[in-house]
């Protein structure tokens, strides 16, 4: 898939994947991936701004953590975060109802 | 291969203006990540990852001063609300201790706080509906709007100390300590302010694209008005500072109305003139 289709959707994916458990950057890109079956496969650095962007605005937190002897960034979800995805994923479902109703 | 690469990313870091903590964690973070994928390529190239940083940093940097600017601003219009409340009528303006000082003090109590107050209103109006995507032009607009609200506000601040001492003489004695405490207290959000938008204005943003300008901001309001003001900056001028006009005429009575009315609506043509293209109000002829 084209980065440039998943670019208006990136954040609602993002929250979502954080949603289930508290990720580090490379396992939400691999969650990504997994999850869409490879079809959301996009350069793995532009995923990391997204989630700094997500954080400033308050929908994720995140923490240092120590794994095999390196530091990293874990991100969760907090409340406001939670409202938005559930928020997103209401839009999101009528969205794509309305667009199957129309092209099945 | 790892080093290197993290090596450009922090050298592009640098370059658009990242720098400090805020460039450590970036670097950590992508360190750990290249360390468990082993694969610096897929990563994305270097340039790129640093403009996408510098963009969504500073375009969120920005949108947050420009709301947190108004409440920065806030103590300093509480600041002018109490003195003018209680002193009606002020002093006789040729009753400064040297006049020309006072009356130029005077002067900018009347300008500054309108300035400040204009430039705070856009800011929240361009920050409202900047997010992903802005360009770095539009932040720029977004920057030299909060710089002037903040700088209008400290000259309104130190105007009106300046005022309660040249007429300290025709004012109670309570309202000359009154400002100068009040001033002081005031001037610290916005010093703060000015710190903030000095550390944000380092980011370099790289997004292409326009400006934008006043009837962006305002587009829902300005395209449902009937005179198609939409392209027509003067025209939107000209019918902004009627309306300002109308009201000071209204609220200053028959002997003050119509000079006030006829000195707001040039202040508001003549402050159109002097910072329209600079806060972006009408469209940049440079900056596209």
């Amino acid at each position: 898939m084209r980065a440039e289709t998943l670019k208006g959707h990136l954040d609602f994916l993002l929250l979502a994947i954080v949603a289930d458990e508290p990720a580090h950057g490379y396992r939400i890109i691999e969650e990504l991936k997994r999850r869409s079956a490879g079809a959301f496969d996009l350069p793995e650095g532009t995923v990391y701004p997204a989630l700094h962007r997500l954080e400033g605005s308050g929908l994720l937190s995140s923490s240092w953590a120590s794994a095999s002897g390196r530091r990293r960034r874990v991100y969760q979800l907090t409340a406001r975060g939670r409202r938005a995805l559930a928020g997103a994923r209401r839009d999101w479902r009528g969205f794509a109802m309305a667009v199957e109703a129309v092209v099945a | 291969m790892i080093e290197r690469y993290l090596h450009e990313l922090a050298a592009e870091l640098s370059s658009v203006g990242i720098r400090g903590a805020q460039r450590r964690r970036i670097l950590v973070e992508v360190e750990d990540h290249l360390r468990e994928s082993g694969e610096p390529g897929r990563f994305g190239d270097p340039a790129l990852i640093a403009a996408r940083f510098a963009d969504e940093l500073a375009t969120s940097g920005a949108r947050r001063l420009g709301f947190a600017v108004v409440a920065a601003l806030a103590p300093a219009a509480l600041v002018y609300a109490v003195l003018f409340s209680f002193s009606r009528p002020g002093p006789d303006i040729t009753s400064a201790r040297t006049l020309p000082v006072g009356i130029a003090a005077a002067l900018a109590m009347v300008l500054a706080p309108q300035v400040a107050l204009a430039a705070g209103l856009l800011s929240a109006a361009r920050a409202w509906h900047t997010g992903t995507g802005s360009s770095a032009a539009s932040i720029g607009v977004l920057r030299r709007r909060i710089a002037v609200a903040l700088g209008s506000g400290v000259v309104a601040l130190a105007a009106i100390s300046v005022y309660a001492y040249e007429y300290g003489a025709g004012l109670p004695g309570w309202q000359q300590t009154f400002v100068f405490l009040a001033a002081g207290a005031a001037v610290v959000p916005v010093a703060a302010g000015s710190v903030a938008l000095a550390r944000t204005s380092q980011l370099r943003p790289q997004a292409q694209g326009p400006a934008g300008d006043v009837f962006d901001d305002f587009a829902p309001v300005i395209d449902r008005f009937p005179l198609g003001l939409r392209g027509h900056p003067w025209r939107f001028c000209l019918l902004f500072a009627g309306a300002i006009a109308a009201v000071v005429l209204i609220a200053g009575g028959p002997d003050e109305g119509p000079r006030n009315a006829v000195l707001e609506f040039a202040a508001a043509c003549a402050g159109f003139a002097a910072f329209g293209r600079y806060l972006g109000l009408r469209p940049s002829r440079a900056r596209h």
